[in-house]
């Protein structure tokens, strides 16, 4: 790696060139999951969008001192430490939000996205452009959640946000998880085409 | 076999800082969080019986047909009784729906309200909605019956989300069951002494 970084390189790959849900794959299981309302997959972005900051940081804090041979049990313990922290945090300070979403943060520590970023990036890089890195990478994976639940909620519910736009459920299947699936297909060709 | 104690250390040494962060972090927020989950509790009993004026008073324990066992409580005004509330929940498709209930003097429920629960996002969490919900308010025990017909003098289960529908519906009907079982003799007494 050299040693010359360019932030604005990282905050686009984590965006648009490399962004976690449409180029990369990753974590299409929470992506799914969640993205049935705007709602959740805001709320469930912004709590992945922590977790990646401090992973990250610790990560490049501790990658000299990580045995290459125990790095993936290592990381996984650091990723289920700030998991863990950010869930008793959210349970005391941050109640309503944490009624909406406790259910989906213990799954973040299963997250590919959250693993593959400290081992590709974090791991070989200074601090800062760490940090840089998990921030761009978790509003990725944030937008990419928004721009999934708003297709899905709108066409499956006729909803945003929870508040009713169309009358009726105009296509039932989108938030389900059948229709997750179809809605990502959809985007991602489209990100292709227009890419 | 150098190599291998130094890697076993570092790995000891990260889940050593790993295990005092959440420690820590568990010793600071875990009384603030008991301090908010109990005030939820009490506001939420509180506003199953707005017109109470006393505090709310546990008065004892049931065990429902699943097994787990749940409160029930007396709200009082001026020391007459208000209502009846119990806390119960139903199995539903992927988790406990935990609820309170409570009853007015004439037995017939005055509101029902969701605590907590797992259901689907999207399908079976309809079942907070106010269109579901509001179906209870102003029902006696024997209209507590889930239907997937349009109903007005009984329970309409949502559609898509019928386990989620009939967990309620079994909750509700439990905690029911109990309040007129421990309360219903009094008010028959009662209506008695008035008849005499």
């Amino acid at each position: 790696m050299s040693n010359e970084v360019n932030y604005g390189t990282i905050i686009k790959n984590g965006i648009f060139g490399e962004n976690p849900v449409f180029r990369l794959a990753l974590s299409l299981c929470p992506a799914v999951a969640v993205t049935s309302g705007v709602k959740n997959g805001f709320l469930m972005g912004v709590a992945v969008f922590f977790v990646m900051i401090m992973v990250n940081a610790t990560v490049s804090l501790l990658r000299n001192f990580i045995n290459p041979k125990v790095r993936i049990p290592s990381y996984m313990f650091i990723i289920a430490t700030w998991v863990t922290v950010t869930d008793l945090v959210m349970a005391a300070y941050a109640r309503d939000v944490y009624k909406q979403m406790g259910l989906y943060i213990m799954l973040i520590v299963a997250f590919a996205i959250v693993l593959s970023r400290a081992e590709m990036f974090a791991s070989k890089n200074k601090l800062f452009p760490s940090i840089v890195d998990g921030a761009a990478m978790g509003l990725g994976f944030l937008l990419a959640l928004v721009l999934l639940g708003v297709f899905r909620e709108f066409l499956g519910k006729g909803s945003l946000w929870g508040m009713q736009i169309l009358p009726g459920k105009p296509v039932l299947i989108m938030i389900m998880p059948a229709g997750g699936f179809f809605a990502m297909g959809l985007m991602m060709g489209w990100l292709n085409w227009i890419g | 076999m150098k190599e291998m104690i130094k890697m076993t250390l570092g790995l000891v040494a990260i889940f050593i800082a790993a295990g005092l962060i959440m420690g820590v972090t568990y010793k600071y927020t875990s009384p603030v969080r008991f301090i908010a989950e109990k005030k939820e509790k009490e506001e939420a009993l509180k506003a199953m019986a707005p017109d109470a004026t006393d505090p709310i008073k546990p008065a004892g324990n049931w065990s429902s047909s699943h097994g787990k066992p749940y409160e029930y409580y007396l709200a009082t005004s001026n020391g007459k009784p208000v209502a009846y509330i119990s806390s119960t929940a139903g199995k539903g498709y992927s988790s406990f729906i935990a609820m309170l209930v409570s009853l007015d003097t004439d037995l017939k429920i005055k509101d029902v309200k969701i605590l907590h629960h797992g259901e689907t996002p999207g399908l079976g969490d309809q079942v907070e909605d106010n269109s579901f919900i509001g179906q209870f308010k102003g029902k006696v025990l024997s209209q507590i019956v889930l239907l997937k017909t349009e109903t007005k003098e009984n329970i309409q289960a949502i559609s898509g989300a019928t386990i989620s529908s009939r967990a309620v519906t079994n909750g509700v009907k439990d905690a029911v069951q109990t309040l007129v079982d421990k309360y219903g003799a009094g008010i028959k007494t009662a209506a008695q002494e008035v008849a005499k």
